[in-house]
């Protein structure tokens, strides 16, 4: 979960190298205004039968750029090594932008590697939907934004999920425009 | 309850509504009628307050309060509601999650507490039993994968929980087969009461025939040149648009 600076560069990484060793990653990345945020992860098989998980949602807003960075990489004796990544992005307005750049490095052929990768854009169509069953402009981009990340949401023990539901509504304060 | 007089609107620079006069009262139903691009849909958009359309001229009234300065969630939380011919998905907030954020939101405008857990979970069952949905369906994401009979299902069913004073049915039978529309219907004809009104936009007659109207407008470029009752409508899909278009 990443509000954070002007300027973010994270990486939080696992090394698998014990035979079935599995590592799970989970992030939102939120960027509102000028905020430039650079995060991701490295998932490093070397171990065999080691399993890897990439879940990140990154949401851009204001004047943000908000990009995934991610390696994933299988060495030669990491057999019969899985990794499923998914990259999903959201804009807000058309002055933001989102990147996506996975780097997939595969030394072993046993290896089954998937990646997934969305982009899309909370549309004024959402906002009118909500505002006309009575939920403000403010509201109804926390329902579409808390709604995109609920995949990752679903995962934080219930009390933390709660703190970072209204931790998005806070870094979201104002971005109506 | 709704008076409209001598409304004029436009979107975009293009002018689609040129002198509107409309007078629903509480317990009425009132279906307008037209060819396509006579101004049914912007007309629905215009009272739901949409940000793209512009009123130029002319007056709305909801129980005798101005509209126009409104914003579309402040006209909801007055009891306006319009089930969309095109309603949009919102991946991963689920059908509950989006009617008690909907519910809450006008309680909390009308200075009330948010509903409690049961007796939201108690008008949920007892809505959704009425349109006949399914508990696995209130589960999933808003209209995301929804067949059009589902999701015209989930207007209604939206209806039938925020209980409007003025419900506006753009289109609602386009995309049901026609069982669909049969239960759709059924579920709109439960909701008709002495106190609320609801306005049926549509191109075909079949809808009317379940939902029966007292009144029946035609509306074409931007005008409604002939009102009547429910024999009107009949007499649209024998004879078509085309004298309508020659006497306008």
């Amino acid at each position: 979960m990443e509000t954070g600076s002007a300027v973010t560069w994270k990486y939080p990484s696992c090394i698998l190298k014990g035979d079935n060793s599995i590592g799970e990653f989970y992030s939102i990345a939120l960027t509102n205004n000028y905020q430039q945020a650079d995060t991701g992860t490295k998932m490093i098989h070397l171990g065999k039968n080691t399993k890897s998980t990439i879940i990140s949602k990154g949401i851009s807003a204001g004047k943000s750029q908000n990009s995934y960075r991610g390696l994933v990489q299988v060495h030669p004796r990491a057999t019969n090594a899985r990794n499923f990544s998914q990259c999903d992005s959201l804009l807000m307005g058309n002055q933001c932008g989102a990147h996506t750049f996975p780097y997939i490095e595969v030394k072993n052929k046993t290896a089954q590697i998937e990646h997934e990768a969305t982009t899309s854009k909370i549309g004024e169509d959402q906002i009118f939907y909500c505002n006309q069953r009575g939920i403000d402009p403010e509201k109804a981009i926390a329902l579409v934004v808390n709604g995109f990340s609920k995949e990752v949401l679903n995962k934080l023990p219930m009390e933390f999920a709660v703190e970072a539901q209204k931790l998005l509504e806070i870094s979201l304060e104002g971005s109506v425009g | 309850m709704l008076t409209i007089e001598n409304l004029h609107a436009q979107v975009e620079g293009k002018q689609i509504l040129n002198g509107i006069d409309l007078d629903v009262k509480a317990g009425e139903v009132h279906a307008i009628m037209g060819p396509n691009g006579s101004g049914k849909s912007t007309l629905s958009s215009v009272i739901a307050g949409h940000q793209d359309y512009e009123v130029n001229e002319g007056t709305m009234l909801l129980e005798g309060e101005d509209l126009s300065e409104l914003a579309p969630e402040e006209r909801a939380h007055k009891g306006i509601f319009l089930s969309f011919q095109y309603p949009v998905e919102i991946p991963g907030v689920s059908v509950t999650n989006f009617i008690k954020t909907a519910i809450n939101a006008s309680r909390k405008a009308k200075g009330l507490e948010d509903m409690a857990a049961n007796e939201m979970l108690k008008k949920i069952r007892e809505k959704s039993s009425l349109l006949g949905i399914d508990s696995r369906f209130l589960s999933r994401s808003l209209n995301q994968g929804f067949s059009g009979g589902e999701k015209k299902r989930n207007e209604i069913f939206q209806l039938a929980m925020l209980e409007p004073k003025l419900s506006i049915l753009d289109e609602t039978d386009s995309g049901l087969d026609i069982d669909a529309l049969k239960i759709v219907a059924n579920g709109v004809n439960k909701l008709r009461s002495k106190d609320n009104a609801i306005i049926v936009i549509t191109h075909y007659q079949r809808l009317l025939e379940y939902i029966v109207p007292d009144f029946v407008h035609v509306l074409f470029d931007g005008k409604i040149v002939k009102s009547g009752n429910k024999d009107l409508a009949i007499e649209l899909e024998e004879k078509g648009y085309d004298w309508i278009k020659e006497m306008a």
